[in-house]
Order: C-alpha cells, then sequence, then structure tokens
C-alpha cells in the first residue's frame, strides 16, 4: 500500500455547498438516532406536557371568556410549539462538543463552508421538528383534539412550527458558538424560554392574561406561531393572520440563522 | 511543490489576557522553514507556543502579524487553498464518537467533494493501512486510545494531503500503541514522502522521529536544526551526579571550583536535588568531582557520565533544564533562588 497519499486525491473539484450540507446534516441525523436517551425524552415530553396541561388547567375552559372550543384542542397548538421550542433551545450543545472534542477544530481546517456547518445542523434539527410535531399531533387527536382545519391546517401549522424551530435552534446555535460552554447555555437558554412559554398564548387564551402580560405576549414569538397554528386549524381560518404573523416569523429565522453563521465566524476569529 | 513546505517569518500571536491582565503572547516572532517531504519536529515545553504555532499554519487562528506560507499558499490570503493541501490531526481527538471509523472516513472525504463510492473506497483503503479493518465498524467511542489516534491521523490523511500537522501524536499513548504510532509516521515520509509537521514535547520522539528540529521557547524558536547537528554542537559529555539534602549554594561553588566542569546546572527539588554539567572528558572529571564533593560534606547518589541529549541542547537554548522545567508545579527553587524566575527551577551557572 505504498505512496497512498499520492495517488489517494479524492477531491476532483469540491463538494457543492448543498452537497456539504446534507453530510453534515446526515452525520447529526445519525449522531441523534444513536442516543436513543435523548430521542425518547423529546418524544416523551410533548405526552406528559398534553397529559399534564390538558388536566391540570382543563377548568379553565368553563372560564367565561375562554370561548367555545374545548381546552385540549386549544392546547395541542400550545404544545406543538413549546415543543419545537424547548427542543430548540438545546441545538447547540453539539456544536459545544464539538468544539471540546476537537472534531470542530478539524472541520474548519478544511475546505468546508462554515454556514454549511450551521445549515446542515439546523436542517437536522428541523428534520426532528417535524418529526416531533407529526408525534404532537397524533398524541392530541387521540387525547381527543379535533383539528377542523383538516390537511392544510395541519400542514400550516407545522410549517409554522418550522419556523419557530428555526429562529431558536439558530439562537441557541449562536449563543453556544459566542459562549462556548455548556452551563452558559442551558442557562441562557432556560431564561429565555420558561418566561417566553407562560409570556405567550400558548397555554391561556388572550382574554384571561392579565394586561401587561398580554402586551408582552403580542411581541412574542411563541405567541405568533401559535396563533397561526390556531386558526389554521380551526373551521373558520383567518388567512390575514396567518399571513402577517408568517411574515414576522419568517423575518425573525432569518436574521437569527444570519446572526448563527456570523457567529461560526466570530468563533474562528477567536481562535 | 516549492522547496519548501512550510516558511513561516516572525510570527506573532497575542491573545487578551482578560479582566484587566496583560495580554497573552503566545507566539513572539517566531520564524521557522520545513523542507518538503521531512518530518520536522516542534518541540518544546506545554505553552512553549507549538501548538499555537500549528493552529495558524493550519489555518484555525490568525497571527496577529508576521507570514507564513504552507504548500506554497499564504495562510491568510490563500487560506482555502492551504486547507485543500493539509491534514491537521488537533490534540484532541477530531473523530465523532457515535460514528464508526469508517462512517467518519467517509464523512470527512465526502466532506471534501469525493463521491459515495470514492468515499468508501477511500475509507476502506485507509482503515487497512492503520490496521483498523476490524475495528471499522465498531463505534469510534468504544475503541482504544491507540486505535483512535491511528483513526484520527488517517483522517488527517484522507484527501491525500502534501502537509500533515499532528498536534502531540503520542500524548497519552501508552509505550507499545506510541512505538506504533512512531511506525506509521516513519512511513508516512518514507513511502509516501509526505511532510510531517508535529509538535511533541517527548524528547525522545522528536530525537526518533524528526529529520529537522525546531526547538521552540516562549513563543520563539531558539534552535533549529537536525537532531545530530543539534547535539553534535556538544563536543564531549554531560555528568550527572545525584544529590542527597544539598545546598544548591555550596554544591555551585564547589562545582566551580573542578577543572574541567562547565555549564553547571544544580535542581534541587524537595530532599534531592542533581548536579549535572558539561565536560570535554567525562570519565575523567568523576573522580575529582566525587572527592570535591564528600570533602564539602556533600551526599551523594549515582554518578553518570553520558553521551548529550536533547536534553542537552534544550538546556543550552532555553537556559532551563527540560526535565527540570517540566516539573514546574512542583518546584522547589534553588538557595540563592531568583523569585522572578518562577518558571525556573533550574538556574545556570555559566
Amino acid at each position: 500500500m505504498s505512496a497512498l497519499a499520492q495517488t489517494g486525491r479524492v477531491t476532483g473539484g469540491r463538494a457543492s455547498w448543498a452537497a456539504q450540507t446534507a453530510e453534515v446534516c446526515r452525520r447529526w441525523t445519525v449522531d441523534l438516532v444513536r442516543q436513543p436517551w435523548g430521542l425518547g425524552v423529546s418524544v416523551i415530553q410533548p405526552v406528559i406536557w398534553i397529559v399534564l396541561f390538558g388536566n391540570v388547567f382543563e377548568s379553565i375552559a368553563t372560564v367565561p371568556g375562554f370561548g367555545p372550543t374545548d381546552y385540549l384542542t386549544f392546547l395541542v397548538p400550545g404544545i406543538l410549539m413549546m415543543t419545537v421550542l424547548y427542543s430548540g433551545a438545546w441545538a447547540g450543545t453539539g456544536f459545544i462538543e464539538d468544539i471540546r472534542s476537537g472534531v470542530m477544530d478539524r472541520l474548519l481546517s478544511s475546505p468546508v463552508s462554515r454556514s454549511s456547518l450551521v445549515a446542515g445542523q439546523l436542517a437536522q434539527q428541523l428534520l426532528m421538528a417535524t418529526v416531533q410535531g407529526v408525534i404532537v399531533l397524533g398524541i392530541g387527536w387521540l387525547a381527543g383534539a379535533r383539528y377542523d382545519g383538516g390537511v392544510l391546517g395541519l400542514v400550516v401549522a407545522l410549517l409554522a412550527s418550522l419556523l419557530l424551530a428555526a429562529a431558536f435552534c439558530s439562537m441557541s446555535a449562536a449563543v453556544a458558538l459566542l459562549a462556548r460552554d455548556q452551563t452558559a447555555l442551558i442557562g441562557i437558554s432556560t431564561i429565555v424560554v420558561l418566561p417566553a412559554t407562560f409570556l405567550s398564548t400558548a397555554l391561556m387564551p388572550v382574554a384571561l392574561l392579565p394586561d401587561w402580560v398580554e402586551t408582552v405576549a403580542r411581541f412574542n414569538p411563541l405567541t405568533w406561531a401559535t396563533e397561526i397554528a390556531r386558526t389554521a386549524m380551526s373551521t373558520d381560518v383567518d388567512w390575514g393572520l396567518v399571513a402577517s404573523r408568517g411574515a414576522l416569523l419568517t423575518v425573525l429565522a432569518a436574521v437569527v440563522a444570519a446572526w448563527s453563521v456570523s457567529a461560526m465566524r466570530t468563533y474562528q476569529k477567536s481562535l | 511543490m516549492p522547496p519548501h513546505a512550510v516558511e513561516a517569518a516572525g510570527l506573532v500571536k497575542t491573545y487578551p489576557g482578560g479582566r484587566g491582565r496583560p495580554d497573552v503572547r503566545a507566539l513572539d516572532g517566531l520564524t521557522l522553514t520545513v523542507p518538503a517531504g521531512t518530518v520536522h519536529g516542534l518541540l518544546g515545553l506545554n505553552g512553549a507556543g507549538k501548538s499555537t504555532t500549528t493552529r495558524v499554519l493550519t489555518t484555525l487562528s490568525r497571527a496577529s502579524s508576521g507570514e507564513a506560507r504552507v504548500a506554497g499558499h499564504d495562510v491568510v490570503r490563500d487560506a482555502d487553498q492551504v486547507r485543500r493541501s493539509i491534514g491537521y490531526v488537533s490534540q484532541g481527538t477530531g473523530a465523532d464518537v457515535l460514528l464508526t471509523p469508517r462512517e467518519n472516513l467517509a464523512m470527512t472525504a465526502r466532506l471534501r467533494g469525493a463521491s459515495r463510492s470514492a468515499s468508501l473506497d477511500r475509507a476502506a483503503a485507509l482503515l487497512d493501512r492503520f490496521g483498523l479493518a476490524d475495528a471499522a465498524d465498531r463505534r469510534t467511542g468504544v475503541l482504544s486510545g491507540g486505535m483512535r489516534r491511528k483513526l484520527d491521523v488517517a483522517l488527517g490523511l484522507v484527501d491525500a494531503p502534501r502537509v500533515l500537522f499532528l498536534d502531540e501524536p503520542t500524548t497519552g499513548l501508552d509505550p507499545e500503541a506510541r512505538a506504533s504510532m512512531w511506525n506509521e509516521i516513519r512511513r508516512l515520509a518514507g513511502e509516501d514522502s509526505l511532510t510531517v509537521v508535529l509538535t511533541t514535547h517527548y524528547l525522545e520522539e522528536a530525537d526518533r522521529l524528526a529529520d529537522g528540529l525546531s526547538i521552540i521557547d516562549r513563543g520563539r524558536v531558539v534552535a533549529a536544526g537536525s537532531p545530530d547537528s543539534l547535539k553534535a554542537a556538544f563536543a564531549g559529555d554531560t555528568l550527572t551526579v545525584d544529590l542527597v539534602e544539598p545546598d544548591a549554594a555550596l554544591v555551585r561553588s564547589v562545582a566551580a571550583g573542578i577543572a574541567g566542569l562547565g555549564d553547571v546546572v544544580v535542581h534541587v527539588e524537595g530532599p534531592v536535588g542533581r548536579l549535572v554539567a558539561r565536560t570535554p572528558d567525562g570519565p575523567a572529571v568523576v573522580g575529582p568531582t566525587i572527592a570535591a564533593l564528600q570533602a564539602a560534606g556533600v551526599r551523594h547518589g549515582a554518578v553518570g557520565v553520558s553521551r548529550p541529549t536533547l536534553d542537552d541542547v534544550y538546556l543550552r537554548h532555553a537556559g532551563r533544564s527540560w526535565t527540570a522545567a517540566e516539573s514546574v508545579p512542583t518546584s522547589g527553587t534553588t538557595s540563592d533562588g531568583s523569585a522572578a524566575a518562577a518558571a525556573q527551577t533550574a538556574e545556570v551557572a555559566r
């Protein structure tokens, strides 16, 4: 096997950005599947939420001002968004692990596009969010929630959840690349995610929120995504609301994704 | 290929000290030349600047000032060309522990533009080459340290680099795995006529592997040349005397009175110490040295005479003994202890 190094040149040209992104996505997907513990938790979590919140807050539906829907049907879109939010907040941990282990060094010293490292990981996160979303909707259905908006409504709801996931995964990735510390990432994620949940309409209709919470909730991406899903999954879809909140989420996701790519460059400059 | 695989001049790298502390100067005007097709060792202690040098040359870090070319390409202006021409094996693992060695290799090939079948062929060839075929489809995380390190090197070779950078390739390996890694590195240089730049703080490793050496201390190259030429600069022998509860100042003054001793170093750590000195004729000075020490009431243990080693080279150029400087955290100081030289446990009296 002599002169292996000379005969082994494998690159004809250079891998396309799409091919690199796909390969990065594939790597993270294999990693995820080989950690059944993490995969299991991300599936069990929404089940617990639906059962827990569904029972604890069931009586809210009887409060005047709640509206005609039953609480579970009201709750499922909120749980859908919370699920991708909580998973997305952890997205950056993979980068921190790569930085710690030396994988990041190896990738950054090779001719791999920096943005494909970020985009490939995001693509894997969105794949996972889609699977989770379908599971949440399925569990909700089994528990008794009804989706009057039909298949189109479900697809719109899932797309909204993906926009929300893209924004939060990118935020987590950016924080991970800037802070480079698991504890910091967990701390920041918790500080952002928990208030975001309660300062939104995910669990509680707007009419029942205190005034100041209602004001904050109006600017909360979690509210935007939940509003899209709720109306799209109802009999009387407000397409204007879907379009306006969809536009807000799209802009947010794009801005945060750009931030995460720039964080990758900032990380390298700090070396 | 230009005649030099690596040419670096005046590299300076400073890191912010943080919290009001002064900046850390990791590289302080480092200049380096590595001829193509050789194994070049960057020898130095932890913190000397070896890894920083490697990171600048592999485009991971950008030098604060200075210039460097690797395989003919500027590391800043043509970073992408440099990345296509090199393999880098960092101190960390570099492999995804959840993937198998085969998957790690194939993924690396794919990221560098190989087709799926070409990437699998390449992975298979490298697995064979490094004796990893039996472990090819187990998770990397369960492999032995030696196997993982071989995989790391294989990952550096996926795209047939012209220059391979190995950052402390054998640190943490047991002696058997280390010997095996040394064979692999020698083979790379021999059969594949690759340029290998490796950092190490093992003198023996540098001596055994490197065609050329750069001794790095405090961010600069303090000596460069082949191991033999560096050692040849020292005619004569090294005299070593183990000491029991020595008074360093007394030992030094005794040694100063012995004809034929030079470059005397007295190193004390706790209750034991060591006298190291250069001499043109080792056997001739053993008798007089022992007599003088005993006359002064200094208790001693083993006395040895040896040919020059890289330790001696390091001692001369870095101004401190290798073995002494390695034991910094637990250091005792010489009795006339110069407190300012906190990093030095031995002092050179010339």
